[in-house]
């Protein structure tokens, strides 16, 4: 039975108050050892004992740990989408080739240039919303072929095993693009693909929290809507939902997350087929209103503890987060799958 | 009697295939209507199409005078419900909210049902033998509940028609009366328009008002007594043996 809304809005509040615990907990941790209430002093009064704590505090903690939330946020919510279209478990960004999709935006972008003779270096502006269009569209792409296959195709499975193999092509096209490109822009793609949250400036921030504040709310805002798909298109239509605006509008959102996401961060595994489930999980529901909210959350505090993971308190030493996302993802995906046993049941 | 529906000249098909055309006739509201036929012969595309959910390849569909091509999918929900054969696969959601999906149409954008949408959902519940079901889990009831509750939802929708492509052809003899009894009550009780396709021949035959039989893409409607006292049906099925009873 599902639970009691005043349940839900509690857990709601529980995991915000979590979000906030590990925001600061991840602002405190890291190689450099620097005292709790100095850290705040920062935040709040821009003064500390050191300058350089000033630095690591506000040009590398912060962003990162903004990026986090941001991050966790929008995989969630671009994987739900996804599952809930595709009426398939398992699907997710990283999974459906969405992801290599971006990055094969973003070669083409960052290496054209290089072809032009244009370095990146100079052009920050341009790269940055270059990096972010390019990588949704390369994204928006895969989506599009997806759905249209999923129209021809009818069998959800089949569609898996496509977006599998998008995948693996577009890799092979980013190889064969690298081997072609120039030094210069093959360097900039090189630290792209190696991406993580710690990439992310302040300045990049400011466009990056809109960008995904747009999807959140506008992915909201068509829970009723994402709810009927549930039943099945015919049901969605005869309940008056408009199937290919939905479809449409569900992809835009799904590209405008988890594409720039992977613009700035490069490709996180995993936390989009997760979260979703533990929310179904935690509330028992399949209700979008309540799963929505509460993907958010536990996509953030996921991300948020995945970096402070990452972040090895205590040594000098970082782990990408791709590796611990799909460290603690990984046996999550096990446990569905043999906590259910059908498939056909998870969603 | 009025008529509700009425078909003028439709050609229906799939993958530019036409499969029925030319196909005339008027529904008379409220009324229990059996769509007969081999698989394979069309019967889910002419259902599909009657709704709005496919278009059509020429022809016409009214409901009194309006044509279902011109209304938008917002209007056509508040028209027609339909029951498909498989019940949906949906797992975490009560019976009470899956029935409640039938309010979408008339529900504010994050699906708040008000008093009226609520008491809808009570008396489409109890009236499909449902009240004590309905905080239990969907995903764990059987498939002849499932799709009592799919009914119970395209009954929450409040359509003046119900449109069920071989709601009974997963279900237990057991289920498929109950069904067809329940239809038969919607349509006495609640002056439903009931449109159905089925294999279950002896049940159409006791519960429908009138029959369409579809073979080779020619549709022949008469009454249930018609189909029973010539042999048309039994040479379509090879079922020399059948008792109509």
């Amino acid at each position: 039975m599902p639970l009691k809304l005043n349940k839900i809005s509690l857990l709601l509040v529980l995991l915000s108050i979590s979000a906030v615990f590990f925001f600061i907990e991840d602002l405190f941790l890291g190689s450099v050892h620097i005292p709790f209430s100095n850290v705040i002093d920062i935040l709040f009064t821009s003064s500390s004992e050191k300058l350089s704590w000033n630095i690591i505090v506000l040009e590398s903690r912060l962003p990162r740990a903004l990026t986090a939330i941001l991050c966790g946020a929008a995989l969630s919510i671009s994987g739900l989408q996804m599952q809930t279209l595709f009426r398939n478990p398992l699907a997710g960004p990283y999974i459906l080739g969405i992801s290599s999709g971006a990055g094969l935006g973003v070669a083409i972008f960052i290496m054209g240039l290089g072809f032009l003779g244009i370095s990146l270096t100079h052009l920050t502006w341009i790269g940055n919303y270059g990096i972010i269009i390019s990588s949704i569209i390369g994204s928006s792409c895969v989506l599009f072929i997806l759905l249209v296959s999923i129209i021809r195709l009818k069998d959800i499975m089949t569609v898996l095993i496509l977006g599998i193999m998008i995948g693996s092509v577009a890799s092979a096209l980013i190889s064969i693009i690298q081997y072609f490109s120039y030094d210069n822009s093959l360097k900039s793609f090189v630290m792209w693909m190696m991406g993580d949250l710690s990439n992310v400036s302040l300045a990049q921030l400011k466009i990056l929290f809109p960008v995904v504040l747009l999807g959140l709310i506008l992915s909201f805002l068509i829970s009723k809507k994402l709810n009927t798909y549930l039943l099945g298109e015919d049901y969605a239509q005869s309940l008056g939902v408009n199937i290919k605006m939905t479809q449409f509008t569900i992809i835009i959102i799904t590209a405008i997350l988890a594409g720039s996401i992977t613009a700035y961060c490069g490709p996180i595994g995993f936390v989009g087929i997760v979260v979703p489930h533990l929310a179904r999980l935690i509330s028992k529901s399949s209700n979008h209103i309540i799963i929505i909210p509460l993907s958010v959350l536990i996509g953030t505090n996921m991300l948020l503890i995945s970096d402070i993971i990452s972040q090895l308190p205590g040594s000098e030493k970082v782990i990408p987060i791709n590796a611990i996302t799909s460290l603690i993802g990984i046996p999550f995906i096990f446990w569905i799958i043999f906590k259910n046993k059908r498939i056909s049941e998870l969603n | 009697m009025n008529e509700i529906l009425n078909i003028v000249s439709l050609c229906v098909g799939y993958d530019k295939k036409p499969v029925i055309s030319d196909f005339n006739t008027r529904i008379s509201s409220p009324s229990l209507v059996t769509l007969i036929g081999r698989n394979g012969e069309g019967k889910s595309t002419l259902l599909k199409t009657i709704t709005g959910l496919l278009p059509s390849f020429s022809g016409n569909i009214s409901f009194f005078n309006k044509e279902i091509s011109s209304l938008s999918t917002k209007e056509k929900s508040t028209i027609f419900s339909i029951v498909l054969a498989q019940p949906p696969q949906i797992g975490n959601i009560t019976v009470r909210d899956f029935v409640g999906f039938g309010r979408y149409p008339y529900t504010n954008w994050l699906a708040m049902n008000s008093k009226k949408d609520n008491t809808i959902i009570d008396e489409s519940l109890a009236l499909c033998g449902l009240t004590d079901f309905a905080q239990r889990n969907f995903a764990n009831l059987s498939d002849g509940e499932k799709q009592k509750i799919a009914i119970a939802r395209a009954i929450a929708q409040n359509t003046p028609v119900i449109i069920l492509d071989e709601p009974t052809s997963h279900l237990d003899m057991v289920n498929q009366i109950e069904i067809f009894e329940l239809l038969h009550r919607l349509v006495k009780e609640k002056q439903k328009t009931i449109l159905i396709s089925s294999h279950q021949l002896q049940l159409a035959m006791h519960y429908s008002d009138e029959i369409w039989l579809l073979n080779q893409g020619e549709i022949e409607i008469n009454a249930p007594t018609f189909f029973m006292e010539n042999k048309t049906i039994e040479q379509l099925f090879r079922l020399e043996k059948i008792k109509w009873g």
